[in-house]
């Protein structure tokens, strides 16, 4: 069909952009987590990156307690892998398969561009914080109520969304770095000490308290552990709304990154390189 | 003396591979710090971990994270090396070529050994200084030494993992998942005997489980290792890594003949 007026550009719709990219993303922006790599991050990292942490808690004098903290912590947090490493690194993915300057002139809606690439990611970062609150349970001595499952399923669920928001926050300011992996690193792990994941946040200094509450996953574990215990709806619903709240925050932030260095994009024809 | 046509200088070869890894690290030297973040992250969560257990368990923290350091910088940095060769393009070329490949990731690997120890010491650094204070040795001169000798170890873990990395293309997932299983196996932030006695075993095929043990043994009093002491760990050390580098000449050189007889070398 002839265009009206010429100048128009056609706009796909969104489900259809988003649906695309969610299924094209594992063959081409997100091509390097293959079948072993994503088995390998959601049955093994979760279970030894558990195991270290809970010898280092036995070796410093912890008891069960302390391990069964440790381990649920760990248990959760693995979602970094999927959620924000993975995602930040299909920009860099953009650049080294050379699809960047195509990317930037299509007319595709970004939200809907950007999420899609995002919707593989949380399913595997359902799996893999599914699969470490199992280990937790099975090996670690963390006690999950089947009464609690229906909050702890929505505390992980809007975990992994916020978490796959704020990789795709990381992916947008990588737009404008060389590489996106000292980005990945930083937040692949700094969870571990910035976010309750190995002790609660409020033995920390404030200045770094503070940091900690700029990262979903600070939100999320909160969620998660409240859940598990059992805690009041009223209490719960707060946390849950911290959580989307820093979801929607850094999927706001990593529009308006995308924006911003697309259009820098444009006008110094630079940002592909690497 | 020159050279006959056909004649391969092994030390020229190891020189020019070095000199080419201290250039590509000099035009990109931000590459030292991923390797260098999760070692600070796991050494300060370990101090807090361990915090107030007592004075000598600001050791364990620093041993750990600086091996885990020096381990990533070693066998990432040789691995890669190898991953990124099949990337570009350049692997087939460095193959064919008379020089023995052994003798270009030798290269390499003498200089993640410089890149490790700098990456160890900046990590002793930051943990020391959110300590705010060094550790306590009671045998310094005899800690440096064991620790350098912990590098070799990891070097020869790294020149077999390199090895096996030209014949397979999963030299990132092995790696990546396996960062962890090699933080236990080898008990870089505590020690083996913790784990059940049936991974001991699997443990001590490993070089730094040997080398580690030892440098805990000197390092911290009262340590309670392997029962056999430091100086059967030392030996334990100096043999698993005398095995570890015939066996990566013996690999490489059957590694080169296959893949030049397969021909799939570039396949990724």
């Amino acid at each position: 069909m002839a265009l009206a007026n010429p100048t128009t550009v056609p706009h796909p719709q969104f489900w259809r952009t988003m649906w695309a990219n969610a299924l094209l993303a594992p063959r081409t922006t997100l091509g390097f987590m293959r079948i072993d790599f994503v088995l390998g991050t959601v049955f093994v990292i979760p279970l030894t990156q558990m195991v270290f942490f809970a010898f280092v808690v036995t070796l410093g004098g912890g008891g069960a307690s302390d391990v069964a903290y440790v381990a649920l912590g760990n248990a959760v947090a693995t979602v970094t892998y999927s959620s924000v490493f993975s995602v930040c690194q299909t920009t860099d993915s953009e650049k080294q398969q050379g699809t960047m300057e195509h990317l930037l002139v299509s007319p595709a809606g970004r939200f809907a561009l950007y999420f899609g690439r995002g919707f593989i990611p949380i399913l595997i970062s359902l799996a893999t914080v599914t699969v470490g609150l199992t280990y937790a349970a099975l090996f670690f001595g963390v006690t999950i109520p089947v009464a609690t499952l229906p909050e702890l399923a929505v505390s992980v669920v809007l975990t992994a969304f916020a978490m796959v928001g704020f990789g795709l926050l990381l992916g947008g300011v990588a737009l404008y770095l060389r590489t996106s992996i000292i980005l990945g690193n930083i937040f692949l792990f700094i969870g571990l000490l910035l976010s309750g994941v190995n002790f609660p946040l409020s033995s920390l200094p404030p200045v770094l308290q503070w940091i900690g509450d700029g990262y979903p996953l600070t939100w999320g574990l909160a969620a998660i552990r409240a859940s598990i215990s059992g805690e009041a709806f009223g209490s719960l619903a707060l946390l849950w709304a911290a959580v989307a709240f820093s979801g929607v925050v850094s999927l706001g932030l990593a529009m308006g990154c995308w924006e911003y260095f697309e259009r820098r994009a444009l006008s110094t024809g630079s940002i592909a390189r690497f | 003396m020159a050279l006959a046509a056909g004649e391969v200088s092994r030390l020229r070869t190891t020189v020019a591979s070095l000199r080419l890894a201290v250039l590509q690290f000099m035009a990109d030297p931000q590459w030292l710090v991923p390797s260098m973040i999760a070692p600070v992250i796991f050494g300060l969560v370990s101090f807090e971990l361990f915090r107030g257990a007592g004075p000598y368990f600001l050791t364990y923290a620093i041993l750990g994270a600086g091996m885990m350091s020096m381990w990533g910088q070693t066998l990432y940095g040789s691995g890669w090396a190898t991953g990124q060769d099949r990337v570009f393009g350049t692997l087939e070329p460095t193959i064919q070529s008379p020089s023995p490949y052994l003798y270009v990731v030798l290269g390499r690997i003498l200089w993640n050994i410089v890149i490790g120890l700098v990456g160890g010491g900046i990590v002793y650094g930051v943990v020391v200084v959110a300590a705010g204070g060094p550790p306590a040795l009671p045998n310094p001169a005899l800690f440096v030494v064991l620790f350098l000798f912990v590098m070799v170890t990891l070097a020869s873990v790294g020149v077999l993992f390199a090895a096996a990395y030209v014949y397979t293309r999963y030299a990132g997932f092995i790696q990546n998942i396996g960062e962890f299983a090699f933080y236990v196996g080898t008990g870089c932030m505590f020690p083996v005997i913790l784990l059940p006695f049936w991974t001991n075993p699997i443990a001590l095929l490993f070089p730094p489980t040997w080398a580690l043990d030892a440098l805990r043994y000197v390092s911290i009093p009262g340590y309670t290792g392997f029962g056999w002491g430091w100086q059967v760990d030392l030996v334990g050390a100096v043999v698993s890594t005398a095995v570890y580098a015939g066996i990566a000449g013996g690999i490489f050189h059957r590694v080169e003949r296959h893949v030049l007889e397969v021909g799939n070398l570039s396949e990724y």
